[in-house]
């Protein structure tokens, strides 16, 4: 025991380096963002840096995470209660994350007046609050080439009139047989992250009429996701592959720009490599309305602040911060991301009315729509995608349907419909 | 001063007491915690308490069951079976399950059932797997060792080549190969139709039900050969010259002497890679979660991907520890039986 004075001197310092230090008394607010492109990441450290130089009171500690891992490493940290004050959620999991009591409502703390402006994409609604408010959305089109239209006399859409599927599928035909392209499309299949595939055809099917799930009370998918039009939509869907019009899996994402097909379904984020390599050329255009509409996915990252949070009310400064219209313009130009609000997106070069990327602001205003808001969303996801994938492939569009039609049933029914339960901890 | 038996038994015990516990903290603790969520139904995201739920995961994984069908008169006066799925979805009893194989006599239908046909699946294409794999990597290993133990020139240049590829990450070794077996720009499907002055007609070798799984196969056993490689010509070191000589002195061709010295000599190693090369070719994941993702149609599923699907992606977590436990219990079984043959030959 005679080292004990040592060791309890030890455990001194030890706490006291722990502790506050008397030279900075502001208040800590820990922030957790998923890891993005450079040029985001940049926009968000100059904002946190803008938050901290107004709020002498507070400091922000950013912590940005690989995005691969994000999901896990949240869902880690909020099994132990070790969720940060604010952290980025991606939006069709806000339901999942309010139903597991892990982020509270954002109109508790700010005035609902503050996200009136905002697009409807742009908020993680559940259960009548807003949870969730993000500064931009993402928005996927048929990306070609002026040049490629006119070698086969195809009528060039707009938002107001986009093709029609006979159009869209006489248009591939043609396209094939010019032999310039052994397929004319690059659907994006290569991708093999559920997220993607619900983001990117389940508005495909929805244009088609049916459905993830009947959005009246989200409890059941029988009927929606395995009805007539869903089966329509798969026959169609395998049919681009047994055609010859897409191949199930483009050895990169670079298809279009090396000119190995004709017409990419892809998103905002891939225009500025096509605007470098094709320039005037290059057309964005509306995906076709198969039936029922043009249909695009919407909602992208957005800002939550968690239950377990010790300063709501910073936070919520932070978020107010967040919102205002020079940081979500900032951040839209530098991202080049569609701006949550049309203020923003007057103050950006790119969206406001006239700019390049406007289509895409207007893509998104007039089509988006969000996927199903329950909790039961990974599941969906995953259910859609091994049916999505297994159609492509050329089983049975109807068993395949039908299954995950069974396994989203007996996932809501498992977890008793998904009700908000009551919870005597947090918040 | 030697030291006692008993003082040697508690060396032995201190020397073995940091890799027990990282053994038993590591493995152990986990995998009875494992055994115990089977029992639940634990979810990675949910607010609601967890339940004991007795054997319905096992149930929910291995129930199977049989139904016979009659064929009926179609709208077009044709005759013909109902659709399985019309039938186990209106029928309350066989609610979840779904066909997994079904034998027609004439106007009877056997349909087999199962809860999870997709587990059932996976579980065959990891015995295919491995039976397709461990002959073919085995026998690649043994070739390369042979052939870096023939004294031939530059084979410590080719022995660190053959090993290469042990060092790489699976991940860029199957990205590499995904970009090999392409359909449309793949090295393979280029090399093949130059190879046959273009009558090669190109094959989706990844999106192929038929030829996904065999792709990863070639693409496993080049990778991995070189370790059983290393082993095997340690092996074939330990085996004494003078055997060579006498044989080559009785006239033995090279042949021969492969069959009759190499062999015999070889069969603790040949017992030992065997058996590694089997549990590992059972842990398939990294290629199939890289290359496939299960796909096309499940052709390339395994239960370790399926695992990680259900229980990790799919936050089921209590599932996912059903897949792996069962999953335990039929490996450690086989690699019982495999020692025990190997022993018995040994002993024979």
């Amino acid at each position: 025991m005679r080292r004990s004075p040592i060791m309890f001197s030890a455990m001194v310092l030890l706490t006291a380096s722990c502790g506050e230090k008397p030279v900075d008394t502001r208040a800590n607010l820990h922030l957790w963002q998923h890891q993005t492109g450079p040029e985001e990441h940049e926009a968000n450290k100059q904002l946190i840096a803008r938050f901290n130089a107004g709020h002498p009171d507070l400091k922000i500690h950013a912590q940005t995470i690989p995005q691969g891992s994000y999901p896990q490493s949240v869902m880690a940290a909020a099994m132990a209660g070790r969720l940060p004050c604010v952290l980025t959620v991606d939006s069709p999991m806000v339901p999942a994350f309010v139903w597991a009591g892990h982020i509270r409502p954002l109109d508790d703390l700010i005035d609902r007046n503050a996200f009136a402006e905002i697009a409807p994409a742009g908020l993680g609604r559940y259960n009548g609050h807003i949870y969730a408010v993000g500064q931009f959305d993402a928005a996927l089109a048929i990306f070609t080439r002026r040049s490629t239209l006119a070698q086969v006399g195809a009528r060039i859409p707009t938002v107001q009139h986009p093709w029609t599927r006979e159009e869209f599928d006489g248009l591939l035909g043609k396209l094939k047989a010019t032999g310039r392209w052994q397929v004319p499309l690059d659907l994006g299949t290569r991708e093999p992250n559920p997220n993607w595939w619900t983001y990117a055809y389940s508005p495909l099917l929805q244009s088609f009429g049916g459905d993830l799930i009947d959005r009246g009370a989200n409890q059941t998918a029988q009927g929606v996701l395995n009805g007539p039009a869903a089966q329509q939509w798969a026959v169609w869907f395998r049919s681009l592959f047994v055609n010859g019009f897409a191949r199930r899996q483009e050895p990169d994402d670079q298809s279009l720009l090396h000119g190995r097909v004709a017409m990419a379904y892809t998103g905002n984020w891939r225009a500025p490599d096509l605007e470098k390599a094709f320039g005037k050329d290059l057309l964005i255009l509306p995906p076709p309305d198969l039936g029922h509409g043009v249909v695009i996915g919407g909602g992208s990252w957005q800002w939550a602040i968690s239950s377990t949070c010790k300063s709501p009310k910073e936070a919520a400064n932070f978020i107010q911060h967040v919102i205002r219209t020079d940081e979500i313009a900032d951040m839209a130009s530098a991202a080049g991301m569609i701006p949550s609000t049309e203020a923003a997106a007057e103050r950006t070069s790119r969206f406001r009315r006239g700019g390049d990327w406007r289509v895409f602001f207007d893509l998104s205003r007039a089509y988006a729509q969000q996927r199903p808001s329950t909790p039961a969303f990974t599941t969906i996801s995953n259910a859609w995608y091994r049916a999505a994938r297994d159609i492509m492939d050329g089983t049975n569009p109807r068993d395949s349907l039908d299954d995950a039609v069974d396994e989203i049933d007996q996932s809501i029914q498992d977890n008793g419909g998904f009700a908000t339960v009551a919870k005597g901890k947090s918040r | 001063m030697r030291p006692q038996w008993a003082n040697r038994g508690a060396l032995a015990f201190l020397f073995g007491t940091p890799a027990m516990l990282g053994l038993i903290g590591f493995l152990v603790v986990p995998f009875l915690m494992a055994i115990g969520l089977t029992l639940t139904n634990q979810k990675l995201l949910s607010p609601q308490d967890t339940r004991i739920v007795g054997l319905s995961n096992y149930e929910r994984l291995l129930g199977l069951t049989m139904i016979r069908q009659d064929s009926v008169l179609g709208v077009n006066g044709d005759t013909g079976f109902e659709r399985v799925r019309d039938v186990t979805r209106r029928t309350p009893r066989l609610h979840g399950y779904k066909p997994l194989g079904q034998a027609e006599f004439g106007s009877t239908r056997l349909v087999l059932l199962a809860r999870d046909p997709i587990f059932i699946q996976s579980l065959l294409n990891t015995i295919l797997f491995a039976v397709m794999v461990v002959p073919l990597q085995c026998s690649l290993a043994l070739a390369l060792a042979l052939l870096v133990n023939a004294g031939l020139p530059g084979q410590r240049l080719f022995r660190t080549v053959y090993f290469s590829p042990v060092v790489m990450s699976m991940v860029v070794v199957a990205v590499i190969w995904a970009f090999l077996f392409n359909r449309d720009l793949g090295l393979i499907n280029q090399f093949l139709s130059w190879a046959t002055f273009g009558k090669f007609q190109p094959v989706d070798w990844l999106g192929n039900p038929a030829t996904a799984m065999p792709a990863i196969v070639i693409m496993s056993a080049w990778q991995g050969a070189g370790l059983q490689m290393l082993i095997f010509l340690a092996g074939l070191q330990a085996i004494p010259k003078e055997l060579y000589d006498a044989a080559r002195i009785d006239g033995a061709t090279a042949f021969q002497r492969f069959l009759h010295v190499t062999l015999p000599g070889l069969s603790r190693t040949i017992a030992f890679v065997i058996i590694i090369t089997t549990i590992a070719a059972f842990g398939l994941f990294t290629q199939v979660d890289v290359m496939t993702q299960g796909g096309p149609a499940n052709a390339t599923s395994t239960v370790m991907f399926y695992a990680i699907e259900r229980g990790v992606r799919g936050q089921d977590i209590a599932y996912g520890s059903t897949i792996t436990v069962v999953y335990f219990v039929l490996i450690a079984t086989l690699a019982l039986l495999q020692q025990r043959f190997f022993a018995r030959r040994a002993g024979s």
